[in-house]
């Protein structure tokens, strides 16, 4: 089709007037991009885009250019039109050789546009997503503990360029299989890790939910008797004498509670 | 205006410590180096000597009070150390300058209520703006009283009995929650206490109080809703916060005595 059409177009107008069509398609191109630019502007600034990546690296590398984030994809999207309008020209004038290259070029364009939206889109939730979980974890004074924000970024722009990688048609068969082991290695650590939480929160959510004991009662679990001073997803705490004991549901459950009634 | 000048440089003269209430960044900075104390309800310019303010007392008396025995029991400054405290009481910015020795009012324990009581501070802090919020605005326009009992819930149960059914019965709803101000409005208008657990969560409604009331010295003239706050907090670890019908002033008390005294008006 790609080949066809412009010959349809030269048989419409004369070698002349195919010319000048090309030239009207350039300039109609730079309208066109000029008025793409602005929307996009306009669509991302009020879609809030420009306030949610701020103070993102991504942003602040942008600023020093000179540009915004904003800047940045309407631009993409304002090239991507006016190559687009350049293209169609040279084709219809046969200024170049119209063959497969032009057509191949029209074809791999729009995956080279998605795979730079998949990059720069994948940068920007990575950090956001990184000072999200940052700030969740701050009250948490653990050195260690922050490598886990890293670990999502990074997580992220892997997943990102895997995007990028597969619209630009590179073999990304072992990248995905890498990515699934880590996924796979994560879920066996955080169930074999939280195991015992998991097992208390299932418990907690059926003492919650049926209250077979609450705040005030006397009872005995295992040997620790005293009175219920709270019941959260996780613990039982129970109150006898200046000695508190912080029980598991899990153990509730196993082994089972003695209500004391008087 | 040398006379104000000299007055100003007499009043801050020998000071041991300077107290920062809610400083802000700039104003921290050009402070530091001297020992300087930082009260706020948020620790915006990370002082290593800092005092978590539970709310934002509007009475400069209560603010400072509560400071100064937060930085005394931190150990920021000694027990009879001479404070100088910049605090902002009209604008955005510190517009006042008090002076003030730390041992010149006697101890009220209102830091102790929060920092040191079962009940986690921003529950109590959770429930003093409820309680705050229903003396305000009361019930349908009149007035209302309520008491909350706040931590060590399972021994207040067992120091209490109920007068009706529990509305919060196999419920699970936290002071601070959205709703709560609500419930707690329409749950108000019948008599008893709330007990609330120390995690917050409101445990029942409706208990009638029965601790023992021997030795609770309150202050002649209040009722029985005070009394039994007093009194079940003479008998267990928790803390009471009333909302008197009568003066619409509500009260905090600890271990059977009054610690805090806050007009809902002024807030």
């Amino acid at each position: 089709m790609q080949i066809e059409w412009p010959e349809v177009i030269r048989s419409i107008f004369s070698e002349r007037g195919a010319f000048a069509a090309s030239i009207a398609i350039l300039f109609l191109g730079v309208l066109g991009s000029y008025l793409v630019w602005r929307w996009t502007h306009r669509l991302l600034r009020s879609a809030g885009v420009s306030d949610a990546v701020e103070g993102t690296p991504f942003e602040r590398t942008a600023r020093s250019f000179g540009t915004s984030t904003v800047g940045i994809v309407s631009t993409i999207a304002a090239v991507f039109v006016y190559v687009l309008a350049i293209v169609v020209a040279v084709n219809l004038a046969q200024l170049g050789n119209p063959d497969l290259f032009w057509a191949r070029l029209v074809g791999f364009l729009p995956s080279l546009f998605v795979a730079a939206f998949a990059l720069i889109i994948g940068l920007i939730v990575g950090d956001k997503a990184k000072l999200h979980v940052s700030e969740r974890l701050r009250s948490i004074k653990l050195p260690e503990a922050s490598i886990i924000p890293e670990l999502v970024k990074y997580s992220i722009f892997y997943v990102a360029i895997l995007i990028a990688l597969g619209q630009l048609g590179v073999e990304t068969m072992a990248l995905v299989v890498l990515l699934a082991v880590y996924a796979f290695a994560i879920v066996v650590v955080a169930l074999v890790a939280f195991w015992d939480l998991l097992r208390s929160g299932a418990a907690g959510i059926y003492l919650l939910l049926q209250e077979p004991y609450s705040i005030g009662d006397r009872v005995r679990i295992d040997d620790n008797e005293g009175i219920v001073q709270e019941v959260d997803m996780f613990t039982t705490r129970i109150e006898s004498d200046g000695e508190e004991y912080v029980v598991p549901n899990q153990k509730v459950f196993s082994s089972g509670i003695v209500r004391i009634r008087e | 205006m040398t006379g104000l000048d000299e007055f100003l440089e007499e009043l801050v003269a020998d000071a041991d410590a300077v107290c920062l209430f809610s400083p802000g960044k700039s104003h921290y900075e050009t402070l530091a180096g001297d020992d300087v104390v930082v009260i706020a309800t948020d620790n915006d310019v990370e002082a290593d000597a800092f005092v978590k303010l539970p709310l934002e007392f509007q009475d400069l008396r209560d603010r400072i009070r509560f400071g100064v025995e937060g930085a005394v029991e931190h150990g920021y400054v000694d027990a009879d150390a001479d404070l100088v405290c910049l605090a902002k009481v009209f604008g955005e910015d510190a517009d006042t300058v008090a002076r003030v020795r730390a041992d010149e009012f006697e101890k009220s324990g209102v830091y102790d209520l929060f920092a040191n009581s079962r009940a986690e501070p921003s529950v109590i802090r959770d429930v003093l703006e409820v309680a705050v919020e229903l003396g305000k605005k009361g019930q349908k326009g009149k007035p209302v009283g309520a008491l909350f009992v706040v931590g060590d819930a399972g021994k207040v149960m067992n120091k209490s009995r109920p007068l009706s059914y529990n509305p919060f019965e196999k419920s699970h709803v936290h002071v601070g929650d959205p709703i709560v101000n609500v419930m707690l409005k329409e749950f108000s208008r019948l008599d008893g206490a709330f007990v609330i657990s120390d995690s917050g969560k409101i445990v029942s409604a409706y208990r009638y109080l029965e601790p023992s009331a021997e030795g609770v010295d309150i202050p002649k003239g209040l009722g029985a809703r005070h009394m039994a706050a007093g009194a079940v907090t003479r008998d267990t670890n928790a803390i009471a916060i009333v909302l008197s019908e009568s003066d619409g002033l509500v009260r905090a008390f600890k271990a059977g005595e009054l610690i805090l005294e806050l007009d809902p008006e002024a807030y």
